[in-house]
Protein backbone atom coordinates (compact mmCIF):
# COMPACT_ATOMS: atom_id res chain seq x y z
CA UNK A 1 0.00 0.00 0.00
CA UNK A 2 1.40 3.58 -1.07
CA UNK A 3 0.98 6.18 0.97
CA UNK A 4 0.24 9.29 -1.06
CA UNK A 5 -1.12 12.62 0.79
CA UNK A 6 -0.94 13.48 4.27
CA UNK A 7 -3.56 12.32 6.49
CA UNK A 8 -4.30 12.23 10.20
CA UNK A 9 -6.69 10.42 12.73
CA UNK A 10 -7.76 11.11 16.69
CA UNK A 11 -7.75 13.95 18.71
CA UNK A 12 -5.69 15.59 21.65
CA UNK A 13 -8.28 14.51 24.11
CA UNK A 14 -7.04 12.27 27.01
CA UNK A 15 -7.26 8.79 26.36
CA UNK A 16 -6.78 9.34 22.63
CA UNK A 17 -4.07 9.45 20.05
CA UNK A 18 -3.04 12.03 17.22
CA UNK A 19 -1.84 10.02 14.60
CA UNK A 20 -0.26 12.07 11.72
CA UNK A 21 0.91 10.41 8.43
CA UNK A 22 3.00 11.95 5.51
CA UNK A 23 4.37 9.63 2.16
CA UNK A 24 8.33 9.01 2.50
CA UNK A 25 10.54 7.77 -0.31
CA UNK A 26 12.67 4.90 -0.59
CA UNK A 27 10.48 2.45 1.70
CA UNK A 28 11.14 3.93 4.57
CA UNK A 29 9.10 3.98 7.84
CA UNK A 30 9.69 6.54 9.94
CA UNK A 31 7.86 6.49 13.48
CA UNK A 32 8.54 9.54 16.16
CA UNK A 33 6.01 8.96 19.23
CA UNK A 34 4.88 11.64 22.08
CA UNK A 35 3.95 10.25 24.50
CA UNK A 36 2.37 11.05 28.28
CA UNK A 37 2.91 7.72 29.46
CA UNK A 38 6.06 7.52 27.40
CA UNK A 39 8.58 5.96 30.47
CA UNK A 40 6.11 3.23 30.68
CA UNK A 41 4.37 2.34 27.28
CA UNK A 42 6.60 3.90 25.04
CA UNK A 43 7.64 0.58 23.74
CA UNK A 44 4.37 -1.18 23.97
CA UNK A 45 2.99 2.32 21.78
CA UNK A 46 5.64 1.59 19.16
CA UNK A 47 4.86 -1.95 18.56
CA UNK A 48 1.12 -2.02 18.23
CA UNK A 49 1.78 0.83 15.76
CA UNK A 50 4.68 -0.71 13.84
CA UNK A 51 2.36 -3.74 13.91
CA UNK A 52 -0.29 -2.12 12.25
CA UNK A 53 1.87 -1.05 9.68
CA UNK A 54 3.04 -4.23 8.83
CA UNK A 55 -0.42 -5.48 8.91
CA UNK A 56 -1.57 -3.29 5.91
CA UNK A 57 1.36 -3.77 4.38
CA UNK A 58 2.14 0.08 4.12
CA UNK A 59 6.14 1.13 3.17
CA UNK A 60 7.54 4.72 2.66
CA UNK A 61 5.66 6.50 5.39
CA UNK A 62 6.43 8.85 8.21
CA UNK A 63 4.17 9.19 11.37
CA UNK A 64 3.73 10.81 14.32
CA UNK A 65 2.48 9.71 16.98
CA UNK A 66 0.84 12.29 19.80
CA UNK A 67 -0.56 9.81 22.69
CA UNK A 68 -3.20 11.28 25.36
CA UNK A 69 -3.12 7.75 27.37
CA UNK A 70 -5.07 5.83 24.75
CA UNK A 71 -4.98 1.99 24.70
CA UNK A 72 -4.14 -0.45 22.87
CA UNK A 73 -6.74 -1.08 20.20
CA UNK A 74 -7.91 2.84 20.18
CA UNK A 75 -4.45 3.43 18.73
CA UNK A 76 -4.58 0.70 16.33
CA UNK A 77 -7.91 2.36 15.06
CA UNK A 78 -6.07 5.60 14.64
CA UNK A 79 -3.38 4.17 12.68
CA UNK A 80 -5.72 2.05 10.37
CA UNK A 81 -7.84 4.98 10.19
CA UNK A 82 -5.02 7.76 9.67
CA UNK A 83 -3.22 5.34 6.86
CA UNK A 84 -6.88 4.24 4.76
CA UNK A 85 -6.96 8.33 4.61
CA UNK A 86 -3.72 8.84 3.25
CA UNK A 87 -3.46 6.72 0.27
CA UNK B 1 -20.15 22.78 34.27
CA UNK B 2 -19.96 21.62 30.41
CA UNK B 3 -19.90 17.88 29.11
CA UNK B 4 -18.97 16.80 26.31
CA UNK B 5 -17.85 20.28 24.97
CA UNK B 6 -19.50 20.76 21.32
CA UNK B 7 -17.19 23.51 19.71
CA UNK B 8 -18.75 25.77 16.86
CA UNK B 9 -17.74 27.74 14.00
CA UNK B 10 -17.94 31.14 14.63
CA UNK B 11 -19.13 33.24 11.76
CA UNK B 12 -16.51 36.46 11.44
CA UNK B 13 -18.73 38.07 8.75
CA UNK B 14 -21.90 38.43 11.54
CA UNK B 15 -21.65 41.54 13.36
CA UNK B 16 -22.80 40.37 16.25
CA UNK B 17 -21.66 36.79 16.91
CA UNK B 18 -17.81 38.82 15.90
CA UNK B 19 -18.36 41.29 18.93
CA UNK B 20 -19.49 38.45 20.97
CA UNK B 21 -16.10 36.47 20.97
CA UNK B 22 -14.13 40.39 21.28
CA UNK B 23 -16.47 41.04 24.66
CA UNK B 24 -14.88 37.42 25.57
CA UNK B 25 -11.43 38.32 25.08
CA UNK B 26 -11.93 41.57 26.82
CA UNK B 27 -12.33 40.04 29.58
CA UNK B 28 -8.64 38.21 29.21
CA UNK B 29 -6.86 41.79 28.22
CA UNK B 30 -6.97 39.98 24.35
CA UNK B 31 -8.40 41.02 20.95
CA UNK B 32 -9.66 39.31 17.83
CA UNK B 33 -6.65 40.16 15.29
CA UNK B 34 -7.99 41.76 12.35
CA UNK B 35 -5.84 38.79 10.48
CA UNK B 36 -7.94 35.92 12.22
CA UNK B 37 -9.52 33.87 9.60
CA UNK B 38 -11.33 30.97 11.48
CA UNK B 39 -12.91 31.10 14.88
CA UNK B 40 -14.11 28.81 17.16
CA UNK B 41 -16.08 28.88 20.50
CA UNK B 42 -17.11 26.02 23.53
CA UNK B 43 -20.71 27.66 25.01
CA UNK B 44 -21.89 26.70 27.92
CA UNK B 45 -23.99 24.23 28.01
CA UNK B 46 -26.12 24.02 31.23
CA UNK B 47 -29.72 24.85 30.17
CA UNK B 48 -30.68 28.91 32.40
CA UNK B 49 -33.45 30.08 32.55
CA UNK B 50 -31.83 33.52 32.25
CA UNK B 51 -31.23 32.77 28.07
CA UNK B 52 -34.27 32.27 26.21
CA UNK B 53 -34.51 29.80 23.13
CA UNK B 54 -33.50 32.14 21.15
CA UNK B 55 -30.56 33.76 23.02
CA UNK B 56 -27.26 31.46 22.55
CA UNK B 57 -25.52 29.93 26.02
CA UNK B 58 -22.19 32.49 26.73
CA UNK B 59 -18.94 31.53 25.70
CA UNK B 60 -16.16 29.44 27.89
CA UNK B 61 -13.74 29.16 25.86
CA UNK B 62 -12.39 29.97 22.04
CA UNK B 63 -9.51 30.13 20.12
CA UNK B 64 -8.77 31.20 16.69
CA UNK B 65 -6.20 30.86 13.44
CA UNK B 66 -4.67 33.13 11.03
CA UNK B 67 -3.69 31.04 8.03
CA UNK B 68 -0.99 28.65 10.21
CA UNK B 69 -0.87 30.35 13.48
CA UNK B 70 -3.16 29.74 16.14
CA UNK B 71 -4.02 32.49 18.79
CA UNK B 72 -6.52 34.47 20.65
CA UNK B 73 -7.00 31.88 22.95
CA UNK B 74 -8.73 31.56 26.52
CA UNK B 75 -10.63 29.81 28.62
CA UNK B 76 -12.95 30.75 31.68
CA UNK B 77 -11.19 30.48 34.53
CA UNK B 78 -13.59 28.09 36.09
CA UNK B 79 -13.39 25.80 33.34
CA UNK B 80 -9.52 25.47 33.60
CA UNK B 81 -8.18 21.90 34.09
CA UNK B 82 -11.27 20.52 32.21
CA UNK B 83 -9.57 19.39 28.82
CA UNK B 84 -10.97 22.45 27.24
CA UNK B 85 -7.61 23.43 25.66
CA UNK B 86 -7.50 19.84 24.21
CA UNK B 87 -10.70 20.43 22.07
CA UNK B 88 -10.00 23.39 21.09
CA UNK B 89 -6.48 22.74 19.87
CA UNK B 90 -8.00 19.66 17.91
CA UNK B 91 -10.78 21.78 16.07
CA UNK B 92 -7.99 23.54 14.73
CA UNK B 93 -5.94 20.82 13.95
CA UNK B 94 -8.84 19.59 11.62
CA UNK B 95 -9.63 23.09 10.58
CA UNK B 96 -6.06 23.09 9.22
CA UNK B 97 -5.68 19.73 7.61
CA UNK B 98 -8.98 20.61 5.72
CA UNK B 99 -7.34 23.72 4.01
CA UNK B 100 -4.21 21.50 3.75
CA UNK B 101 -1.74 22.90 5.95
CA UNK B 102 0.23 20.05 7.86
CA UNK B 103 2.40 22.30 10.27
CA UNK B 104 1.03 25.49 12.14
CA UNK B 105 2.41 27.63 15.32
CA UNK B 106 1.31 28.96 18.52
CA UNK B 107 1.84 32.46 19.33
CA UNK B 108 1.54 33.20 23.42
CA UNK B 109 2.45 34.50 26.21
CA UNK B 110 5.19 32.89 27.76
CA UNK B 111 3.52 31.95 30.69
CA UNK B 112 1.15 29.50 28.54
CA UNK B 113 3.90 27.68 27.10
CA UNK B 114 3.10 25.14 29.56
CA UNK B 115 -0.60 24.31 28.04
CA UNK B 116 0.58 24.32 24.34
CA UNK B 117 3.53 21.83 25.29
CA UNK B 118 1.39 19.81 26.74
CA UNK B 119 -0.68 19.42 23.35
CA UNK B 120 2.29 18.37 21.36
CA UNK B 121 3.70 21.58 20.68
CA UNK B 122 7.49 22.49 20.38
CA UNK B 123 9.22 25.44 22.07
CA UNK B 124 10.59 27.30 19.01
CA UNK B 125 12.51 30.46 21.06
CA UNK B 126 10.86 32.18 23.81
CA UNK B 127 11.82 36.13 25.13
CA UNK B 128 9.71 37.94 28.29
CA UNK B 129 6.71 39.05 25.99
CA UNK B 130 6.56 36.25 23.37
CA UNK B 131 6.21 32.41 23.12
CA UNK B 132 6.71 30.88 19.37
CA UNK B 133 6.03 27.27 19.62
CA UNK B 134 5.38 24.59 16.94
CA UNK B 135 4.30 21.32 15.96
CA UNK B 136 2.71 19.03 12.92
CA UNK B 137 4.02 16.64 10.63
CA UNK B 138 7.73 18.46 10.59
CA UNK B 139 9.90 21.02 13.10
CA UNK B 140 12.74 23.30 12.52
CA UNK B 141 15.27 21.19 12.59
CA UNK B 142 13.89 18.90 10.03
CA UNK B 143 13.45 21.82 7.67
CA UNK B 144 17.21 22.93 8.61
CA UNK B 145 18.39 19.41 7.72
CA UNK B 146 16.24 19.27 4.34
CA UNK B 147 17.82 23.10 3.31
CA UNK B 148 21.19 21.82 3.89
CA UNK B 149 20.67 18.68 1.39
CA UNK B 150 18.68 20.60 -1.28
CA UNK B 151 20.97 23.30 -1.45
CA UNK B 152 23.76 21.27 -0.69
CA UNK B 153 25.29 23.16 2.07
CA UNK B 154 28.54 21.98 3.21
CA UNK B 155 30.45 22.61 6.61
CA UNK B 156 32.35 25.56 5.13
CA UNK B 157 31.60 28.95 7.13
CA UNK B 158 30.20 31.38 5.17
CA UNK B 159 27.82 34.66 5.72
CA UNK B 160 24.03 35.32 5.00
CA UNK B 161 21.62 37.89 3.89
CA UNK B 162 17.78 37.96 4.17
CA UNK B 163 15.96 40.00 1.68
CA UNK B 164 12.77 40.34 0.56
CA UNK B 165 13.58 42.64 -2.98
CA UNK B 166 10.28 44.06 -3.93
CA UNK B 167 11.66 44.49 -6.27
CA UNK B 168 15.80 43.50 -6.90
CA UNK B 169 17.61 46.83 -7.18
CA UNK B 170 20.86 47.48 -7.82
CA UNK B 171 21.05 47.94 -3.42
CA UNK B 172 20.70 44.85 -3.45
CA UNK B 173 22.75 43.29 -6.26
CA UNK B 174 25.51 45.24 -4.38
CA UNK B 175 25.06 44.32 -1.11
CA UNK B 176 24.69 40.36 -2.45
CA UNK B 177 28.18 41.54 -4.25
CA UNK B 178 29.87 42.41 -1.21
CA UNK B 179 29.17 39.68 0.84
CA UNK B 180 30.32 37.22 -1.91
CA UNK B 181 33.64 39.09 -1.89
CA UNK B 182 34.45 38.49 1.31
CA UNK B 183 33.27 35.17 2.05
CA UNK B 184 33.57 31.87 0.30
CA UNK B 185 29.67 31.28 0.38
CA UNK B 186 26.73 33.38 0.37
CA UNK B 187 23.53 32.27 1.71
CA UNK B 188 20.78 34.89 0.38
CA UNK B 189 17.51 34.00 1.94
CA UNK B 190 14.31 35.55 0.25
CA UNK B 191 11.56 36.31 2.21
CA UNK B 192 8.39 33.69 1.11
CA UNK B 193 5.70 35.46 2.63
CA UNK B 194 3.91 36.84 -0.07
CA UNK B 195 2.33 39.83 1.22
CA UNK B 196 4.12 42.12 -1.44
CA UNK B 197 3.45 43.91 -4.43
CA UNK B 198 6.02 41.75 -6.18
CA UNK B 199 4.66 38.06 -5.69
CA UNK B 200 7.24 35.97 -3.92
CA UNK B 201 8.31 33.43 -7.29
CA UNK B 202 9.02 36.50 -9.06
CA UNK B 203 11.33 37.81 -6.28
CA UNK B 204 13.15 34.70 -6.12
CA UNK B 205 13.96 34.69 -9.71
CA UNK B 206 15.11 37.96 -10.27
CA UNK B 207 17.42 37.72 -7.50
CA UNK B 208 18.67 34.26 -8.77
CA UNK B 209 18.81 35.47 -12.17
CA UNK B 210 20.61 38.85 -11.11
CA UNK B 211 23.37 37.08 -8.74
CA UNK B 212 24.15 34.42 -11.40
CA UNK B 213 27.84 36.32 -12.05
CA UNK B 214 28.51 35.31 -8.22
CA UNK B 215 29.15 31.34 -8.08
CA UNK B 216 29.16 31.20 -4.73
CA UNK B 217 25.85 32.68 -3.76
CA UNK B 218 23.24 30.62 -3.37
CA UNK B 219 19.73 31.83 -2.91
CA UNK B 220 17.07 30.68 -0.86
CA UNK B 221 13.62 30.48 0.25
CA UNK B 222 13.30 31.74 3.60
CA UNK B 223 10.27 29.70 4.55
CA UNK B 224 8.25 29.72 7.66
CA UNK B 225 10.95 30.41 10.07
CA UNK B 226 12.56 33.94 8.93
CA UNK B 227 10.42 36.84 9.27
CA UNK B 228 7.50 35.37 8.15
CA UNK B 229 4.15 35.96 9.17
CA UNK B 230 4.49 33.21 11.98
CA UNK B 231 8.11 34.52 13.38
CA UNK B 232 7.14 38.34 12.64
CA UNK B 233 3.71 39.70 12.10
CA UNK B 234 4.43 43.01 13.20
CA UNK B 235 7.04 43.60 9.79
CA UNK B 236 3.95 42.91 7.51
CA UNK B 237 0.86 44.68 9.91
CA UNK B 238 3.92 47.72 9.95
CA UNK B 239 3.49 47.89 13.93
CA UNK B 240 5.80 49.80 15.72
CA UNK B 241 6.72 49.88 19.60
CA UNK B 242 6.46 47.45 22.36
CA UNK B 243 5.16 44.68 20.14
CA UNK B 244 7.28 45.01 17.20
CA UNK B 245 10.36 44.94 19.80
CA UNK B 246 9.01 41.28 21.50
CA UNK B 247 9.03 40.31 17.50
CA UNK B 248 12.13 41.52 15.99
CA UNK B 249 13.75 39.96 19.15
CA UNK B 250 12.22 36.93 18.60
CA UNK B 251 12.95 36.72 14.75
CA UNK B 252 16.53 37.33 15.34
CA UNK B 253 17.05 34.75 17.50
CA UNK B 254 15.36 32.11 16.06
CA UNK B 255 18.19 33.11 12.80
CA UNK B 256 21.08 33.01 15.27
CA UNK B 257 19.81 30.06 17.05
CA UNK B 258 18.79 27.75 14.79
CA UNK B 259 20.02 28.84 11.08
CA UNK B 260 23.13 30.27 11.97
CA UNK B 261 24.31 27.23 14.59
CA UNK B 262 23.77 24.75 11.70
CA UNK B 263 24.68 26.50 8.22
CA UNK B 264 27.97 27.86 10.24
CA UNK B 265 27.08 31.36 9.32
CA UNK B 266 29.26 33.66 10.61
CA UNK B 267 28.12 37.13 9.29
CA UNK B 268 24.61 38.42 8.43
CA UNK B 269 24.93 41.19 6.39
CA UNK B 270 22.20 44.41 6.11
CA UNK B 271 21.66 47.52 4.15
CA UNK B 272 21.39 50.20 6.18
CA UNK B 273 17.83 51.88 6.28
CA UNK B 274 17.06 55.36 5.82
CA UNK B 275 13.23 55.37 5.22
CA UNK B 276 11.51 52.32 7.08
CA UNK B 277 11.08 52.41 10.48
CA UNK B 278 9.96 48.77 11.07
CA UNK B 279 13.20 47.53 9.43
CA UNK B 280 15.23 50.03 10.62
CA UNK B 281 14.27 48.86 14.50
CA UNK B 282 14.40 45.34 13.04
CA UNK B 283 18.37 46.34 12.02
CA UNK B 284 19.04 47.08 15.89
CA UNK B 285 17.57 44.43 17.09
CA UNK B 286 19.58 41.97 14.97
CA UNK B 287 22.60 44.21 16.00
CA UNK B 288 22.28 43.12 19.65
CA UNK B 289 20.54 39.91 19.19
CA UNK B 290 23.03 37.98 16.88
CA UNK B 291 26.47 38.93 18.81
CA UNK B 292 24.81 36.36 21.68
CA UNK B 293 24.91 33.93 19.34
CA UNK B 294 28.46 34.53 18.30
CA UNK B 295 27.43 35.81 15.15
CA UNK B 296 28.48 39.16 13.86
CA UNK B 297 26.28 42.10 11.71
CA UNK B 298 27.74 44.14 8.81
CA UNK B 299 25.54 47.25 8.41
CA UNK B 300 26.47 48.36 4.71
CA UNK B 301 25.96 51.82 3.49
CA UNK B 302 22.93 51.65 0.72
CA UNK B 303 24.72 51.95 -2.76
CA UNK B 304 23.45 55.56 -3.97
CA UNK B 305 22.23 57.20 -7.01
CA UNK B 306 22.46 61.02 -7.63
CA UNK B 307 22.64 61.35 -3.77
CA UNK B 308 20.15 59.59 -2.47
CA UNK B 309 20.21 55.61 -1.41
CA UNK B 310 19.15 53.08 -3.55
CA UNK B 311 16.12 50.86 -2.36
CA UNK B 312 13.29 49.22 -3.29
CA UNK B 313 10.54 51.73 -1.46
CA UNK B 314 12.18 54.31 -3.79
CA UNK B 315 11.77 51.99 -7.11
CA UNK B 316 7.95 51.58 -6.48
CA UNK B 317 7.34 55.63 -5.21
CA UNK B 318 8.89 56.04 -8.97
CA UNK B 319 6.75 53.61 -10.79
CA UNK B 320 3.46 54.87 -8.68
CA UNK B 321 4.36 58.54 -10.02
CA UNK B 322 4.77 57.02 -13.44
CA UNK B 323 8.44 58.08 -13.67
CA UNK B 324 9.83 54.77 -15.41
CA UNK B 325 12.30 56.68 -17.07
CA UNK B 326 15.01 57.22 -14.06
CA UNK B 327 14.44 53.51 -13.09
CA UNK B 328 17.31 52.46 -15.82
CA UNK B 329 19.69 53.86 -12.57
CA UNK B 330 18.30 52.07 -9.44
CA UNK B 331 17.54 48.46 -11.49
CA UNK B 332 19.27 45.74 -12.56
CA UNK B 333 18.63 44.57 -16.32
CA UNK B 334 17.01 41.26 -14.81
CA UNK B 335 14.08 43.69 -12.79
CA UNK B 336 13.88 46.06 -15.88
CA UNK B 337 13.02 43.19 -18.40
CA UNK B 338 11.10 41.71 -15.67
CA UNK B 339 8.89 45.32 -15.51
CA UNK B 340 8.49 44.99 -18.98
CA UNK B 341 6.75 41.13 -19.26
CA UNK B 342 2.90 40.74 -18.91
CA UNK B 343 3.37 40.27 -15.38
CA UNK B 344 5.44 43.11 -14.82
CA UNK B 345 3.09 45.55 -16.24
CA UNK B 346 0.06 44.10 -14.53
CA UNK B 347 2.14 44.87 -11.00
CA UNK B 348 2.75 48.06 -11.76
CA UNK B 349 -1.12 49.24 -12.23
CA UNK B 350 -1.37 47.50 -9.22
CA UNK B 351 1.47 49.53 -7.28
CA UNK B 352 -0.41 52.49 -9.05
CA UNK B 353 -3.83 51.85 -7.59
CA UNK B 354 -2.56 51.52 -3.85
CA UNK B 355 -0.65 52.90 -1.38
CA UNK B 356 0.53 49.65 0.32
CA UNK B 357 4.20 50.21 1.96
CA UNK B 358 4.87 46.97 0.19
Amino acid sequence: MKITKVAKAGTLESNDILIMVSPKDRGIIELDIESIVMQQFGEVIEQVILHKVQEMGVEGVSIKAQDRGALDYTIAARVETALNRAI
Amino acid sequence: MVYAAQVTKVNLKDIGEREEVETFLREFGLILDGDVDYTCVIRDEEPSPQFSLKQRAPIVATCSKAKNVLKCFAIAHDLRGEGMAATLVTALIDRLFREGIHHYFVYTNPCQVKIFSALGFKLIHQNQAVALLENGIYDIRQHLEELKTTYDIGTAERAALVMNCNPFTLGHQFLIEEAAHNHREVLVFIVEEDRSLFPFAARLALVAEGTKHLPNVKVIPSGEYIISSATFPAYFLREEGERLQAYAELDASIFGKYFCSSFQILKRYVGEEPYCPVTKAYNETLKKVLPIYGVELEEIPRKPFADEPISASRVRSLLREGEAANLINLLPEVTLKFLDTSLGREIVEKIQQTHSPH
